[in-house]
């Protein structure tokens, strides 16, 4: 529709709940924030119930920020720490089975472009290592390869943190966790390098430590999904319980990690970087 | 096998060329050809009339033959989008995916690929997505066989989606059409299975009367359904429309509860439309009969030969077919069996899961002899002879 | 389509294999007509067999591969063919009839 579903009919708005009336006066729709907005507008996310000093739910909060078109926006998820503070955000999110992610991000994108063709609607994957590449892994590949039109981003915290913390495959080759009682024996499984071979148009790996690059990242790979073909974000998002992160630490951590092993990375095909220079110019 | 050629400029898909109508004008009114085809091709036929927006499979015998024939209807335009999935945990995802989109959404399966897909099948219901799945039977349990046997019926009854189990190829046209419009009616919003015998019914040819195709069911209105489709089209509210009720609280148990408790009336409420677009959710020979066959699928075509036989030789045996396995038409069976001295209860599979289900129905309410049997699974026939032996042990066993 | 005229029974396969098996009628004499699944959906066919009916009630038949119909079971792989088979049997049949009628009563 258009953002006419948002603002309430006339004479209504008074007597809607103060949250509500924040996130019409107030809220991004229908604007660009950049993130030294922070603090000044009513967020799609606030509350959730994720522990305290998380840097997953920092980047879940810039990913909302970022989202271009949120009211023609729907995420997709699978259980894990993620979707306890996703599903408070303020767009439809589909609480799906056990790494369906992506499977169900197929279905959903092209039924979405059968009834909408004239509105693009951006859907969005969004959810843990394990959802995604361990149990989804067969959903998240075909899904490449098929160059399905939706966003793909992995919350990377190397662990399954909802569960009490069992190693997953991006978990580093000997970090001792649940399930890897003499350590973890494989490498971290390389997911960048699978999505680069699937032909993925937009591939970037990055840590929340420059939110301003957090939200243009997310922009690119939400417009390259809906214009081009499929895009993937890989971000490290620490647990700062099962890695014992002292919440003060955390956010140095993700700088540390950054510039020992997780450094700002995007892998752009010709046609998304062709596209993406237009789309940038043009607002230039 | 031949190069893709792309379809030229002026090209119209052949479903924009039909005229759309409601399951109730093209089941029941609508003028009939009889036609002798298999039930992959009465698949077909229903598919090309439902209106189907979206289609997603994975191949396995005996349900290939049905969904390459939905590819090829995709490729002439009656179904909007298809593609061959990476396996069944995928297909039923994205199948429901599409339905929550607010479109109408289709696939099919056989024995080990329904068992795949369980996962996601099972949350169809309280997802609230109103797919249709075509279920071929076939054997699941190892030794690997692709013959005939429903055990897997057995395993979705209790999971409040609609099921529907054909006896011939004529049922497999016209319960997939009723399925189409009934589990997208508000009230109903849930989704459907429809099961036949595979083999049997898919490879065989049958009498099959259907109507002109240049008609489909009306188009899904993804506006109306008992819960907004995941399209982002309703004002925002700060709550997830797919709660993830995991707290371990009172208000997350009652929530979790109820939401149950609606699903399984919702399923109830599409009994009504069934039994109009079905003329019945049984069907019922010789009512005033003392020895009784109740069963479902092809079960029923060894037990009305049999019927027919026994009134030959002055024996008046009656049958009750059951249409919809869910809503399971309780009342109707009940009513139907209330007088019978022996029932007998034939099935295509080891755990006789029609017989529990008609013994806990029929328990205190009938005074029959409920006889096991007969069964026969693994790809075991049926002969007419075998169900006749049985009417005859059952007199002898309880004079 | 094949032909529905002089069917007298549409029934499954008794013998519990799957498909479906039509019964004609002329006189004493008919067709069975036999239709049963196959794996490869291509290969299904017809199975028709000449029969002489011994009962009404029960209905009972013999298969009968002395008339100059047909000797052995046949096999059509699609409707017309079997349908000119049917017409020249409801012929043969017909006037089998007439002629048996003619010869005096035993």
């Amino acid at each position: 529709m258009s953002l006419d579903t948002i603002k309430p009919s006339p004479g209504f708005l008074e007597h809607l709940p103060i949250e509500y009336q924040d996130l019409v006066n107030h809220g991004q729709y229908g604007k660009k924030m950049k993130a030294s907005d922070m603090g000044k507008f009513k967020e799609l996310i606030e509350e959730h119930p994720m522990c305290a000093g998380c840097a997953m739910t920092l980047f879940i909060r810039l990913v909302f920020i970022g989202l271009p078109n949120p009211e023609h926006s729907v995420i997709v998820g699978t259980a894990g720490c993620g979707r306890l503070a996703i599903s408070q955000g303020n767009v439809p999110f589909i609480y799906g089975n056990y790494g369906d992610t992506n499977s169900t991000a197929s279905g959903l994108k092209r039924g979405l472009e059968l009834r909408f063709p004239n509105q693009k609607k951006d859907v969005i994957a969004m959810c843990g290592d394990g959802g995604l590449v361990d149990i989804g892994f067969q959903g998240l590949m075909h899904s490449w390869f098929r160059n399905e039109k939706f966003a793909t981003i992995m919350l990377d915290n190397e662990v399954y943190g909802n569960t009490g913390g069992q190693e997953s495959g991006m978990t580093l080759k000997g970090k001792v966790l649940k399930m890897a009682p003499r350590g973890k024996v494989d490498e971290k499984m390389d997911v960048m390098g699978l999505a680069k071979v699937a032909g993925v148009d937009y591939i970037a790996r990055i840590a929340p430590t420059n939110p301003g690059r957090v939200l243009r990242t997310v922009r690119r790979a939400i417009l390259v999904a809906r214009e081009i073909g499929s895009s993937y974000i890989q971000a490290y998002t620490s647990c700062n319980i099962e890695y014992s992160i002292p919440t003060p630490d955390v956010m140095k951590d993700a700088f540390d990690i950054e510039k020992e092993r997780y450094g700002f990375e995007e892998i752009v095909s010709d046609r998304a970087k062709k596209f993406l220079d237009e789309v940038e110019k043009k607002k230039k | 096998m031949s190069n893709a050629v792309a379809k030229p400029k002026d090209w119209v898909p052949k479903g924009d060329l039909q005229k759309e109508i409601s399951a109730e004008k093209m089941l029941l009114e609508l003028p009939r050809e009889l036609l002798f085809i298999t039930g992959s091709e009465a698949a077909r036929e229903a598919i090309k009339r439902a209106n189907i927006d979206c289609a997603i499979s994975y191949p396995i015998t005996p349900q290939s033959e049905t969904m390459q024939q939905a590819g090829y209807l995709y490729d002439e335009g009656y179904i909007k989008e298809y593609y061959r999935a990476e396996e069944e945990i995928g297909v039923m995802s994205a199948t429901a995916g599409a339905s929550r989109a607010g479109v109408r959404a289709l696939t099919a399966t056989s024995g080990p690929g329904l068992m795949r897909g369980m996962e996601a099948i099972s949350s169809w219901p309280g997802a609230r997505v109103t797919p249709v799945l075509l279920d071929m039977c076939r054997v699941i349990n190892t030794p690997l066989a692709i013959q005939p046997d429903n055990i897997e019926i057995s395993f979705l009854l209790n999971t409040g989606m609609i099921m529907l189990h054909a006896e011939n190829q004529q049922d497999f046209f016209d319960y997939t059409l009723a399925a189409c419009e009934v589990t997208e009616h508000v009230d109903v919003t849930l989704p459907a299975m429809v099961s036949v015998d595979g083999f049997f019914v898919t490879h065989a040819r049958g009498p099959v009367s259907i109507p002109s195709d240049e008609y489909k069911l009306n188009r899904r209105d993804g506006w109306r359904s008992a819960v907004p489709a995941m399209d982002n089209e309703n004002p925002p509210a700060r709550i997830s429309r797919d709660a993830p009720i995991q707290k371990s609280n009172f208000i997350s148990y009652h929530m979790h509860a109820s939401w149950q408790q609606e699903v399984f009336a919702a399923l109830e409420r599409s009994g009504k439309y069934f039994e109009k677009l079905l003329k019945g959710r049984i069907e019922i020979i010789n009512p005033e009969a003392e020895d009784f066959i109740i069963c479902s699928g092809s079960a029923v075509s060894q037990a009305r030969e049999a019927v027919r036989q026994e009134g030959e030789n002055g024996r008046v045996v009656g049958l009750v077919k059951v249409k919809t396995l869910r809503p399971f038409p309780t009342t109707s069976i009940v009513n139907a069996l209330k007088n019978a001295k022996r029932i007998l209860i034939p099935e295509f599979n080891q755990a006789g899961w029609m017989h529990k289900e008609v013994c806990s129905v029929l328990y205190g309410k009938c005074k029959a002899n409920i006889v096991d049997g007969p069964r026969v699974f693994g790809g075991m026939t049926m002969p007419t002879e075998m169900v006749i032996e049985w009417l005859a042990k059952a007199r002898k066993d309880f004079p | 389509m094949f032909l529905q005229k002089n069917l007298i029974l549409t029934r499954t396969e008794p013998g519990g294999q799957g498909g479906y098996q039509f019964l004609y009628k002329i006189g004493q004499y008919g067709v069975s007509l036999g239709s049963k699944p196959q794996e490869e959906i291509q290969q299904i066919h017809w199975e028709a067999d000449v029969i002489r009916y011994t009962s009404e009630t029960p209905l009972q038949y013999e298969v009968c591969h002395t008339t100059e119909l047909a000797s052995k079971t046949l096999r059509f792989l699609n409707d017309s063919t079997l349908n000119e088979f049917l017409e020249k049997a409801f012929n043969y049949f017909n006037e089998l009839e007439a002629l048996e009628k003619m010869l005096p009563g035993e």
